[in-house]
């Protein structure tokens, strides 16, 4: 069933025009690496100063609050590209097991967030009311920085991927 | 010169099929940790984001960790190259790349450098330079995901 859908995505006149459109694929490939960079700093620089190991003299909710709303926007266009990516070429990521890793991956990004939204992002000015930085942000900012390169690094090997029954076909595209 | 001296270093990274994509991996995760936080100061210098905290303050807090990003960004970007320097000396996407990524490089420890730690430049100087600065970084991105393509 998933198949189904996969296939009926991808058969769509908009993943039928980015897929066998010249230019758009790369340039989509190309924001989304883009957002990947900025969106990534982000993540960046608020798990460094949970972990007390950058802008240590200026307020964690400075930080959380300053970038919340343009995370989100970076997220969201990520996102966006991320899925006309990966739906233009649905059927080909369907039996691609490094797709199904990165989803995974992402999967656990949102409980992430379900588990330290709470207690870390939502409420940074206890964190700065704190004498030392709780264990809970610092488990947040380091698992934050782990999840991130996973899913950056199993999104990447999604090109590496090779069908059995089309070996070679990939490797020269990719090249 | 440099194809005939690259064909042992290319046997030696081509023997395993993990090394490419390993190295990949390591270029694109240090590409995003150093080019983010790059523009962090430069979405602070046009005036977005962290408005708390000054562009010199930000810039001061991320030199270091943007710097140890672009060092495995420049280390492993060799590894890619030396792969196949053929290929990569004839990319025009790849030529494109490196001229980006120079005078980036450069813009970001003179000029972008001096206007974020300085916070009395104009304010139009400041946008300016973020913009300029985040142009550059895009352009250096987009230059290297073309390789594939061009």
């Amino acid at each position: 069933m998933i198949f189904e859908f996969f296939r009926w995505v991808q058969s769509t006149d908009f993943m039928t025009y980015i897929r066998e459109s010249g230019i758009t694929y790369p340039v989509i490939m190309a924001t989304h690496l883009t957002c990947i960079a900025v969106f990534g700093g982000m993540i960046v620089i608020t798990d460094l100063r949970l972990l007390g190991a950058a802008l240590q003299d200026r307020p964690i909710a400075d930080v959380v609050n300053g970038l919340r709303w343009w995370k989100r926007l970076g997220f969201c266009i990520m996102i966006a590209m991320g899925i006309m990516l990966a739906g233009s070429k649905a059927t080909d990521y369907y039996h691609n097991p490094y797709f199904w890793t990165k989803m995974s991956l992402l999967a656990l990004v949102a409980i992430h967030a379900l588990i330290f939204r709470p207690g870390v992002y939502n409420q940074p000015e206890k964190l700065d009311a704190s004498p030392v930085i709780p264990t809970r942000a610092k488990a947040a900012g380091v698992l934050s920085l782990v999840l991130w390169t996973a899913v950056v690094c199993a999104g990447r090997l999604i090109g590496y991927y090779e069908p059995p029954q089309q070996k070679g076909r990939i490797v020269a595209a990719s090249k | 010169m440099l194809l005939i001296q690259s064909n042992a270093i290319a046997d030696a990274l081509n023997s395993s099929e993990w090394v490419f994509p390993i190295a990949e991996c390591f270029h694109i995760a240090a590409f995003a940790w150093s080019i983010g936080l790059i523009a962090l100061v430069d979405f602070r210098l046009i005036g977005i984001g962290m408005k708390r905290e000054s562009a010199s303050e930000i810039a001061r807090a991320t030199a270091p960790w943007t710097l140890l990003g672009l060092a495995v960004v420049l280390l492993s970007g060799p590894v890619l190259f030396l792969s196949d320097t053929r290929m990569y000396l004839g990319n025009p996407s790849f030529r494109f790349k490196m001229y980006a990524l120079l005078i980036a490089i450069i813009f970001n420890y003179t000029i972008h450098r001096k206007v974020a730690l300085s916070n009395s430049s104009p304010a139009g100087v400041q946008v300016l330079v973020g913009v300029v600065s985040l142009l550059l970084w895009v352009s250096v991105v987009f230059g290297g995901l073309f390789i594939a393509f061009a």
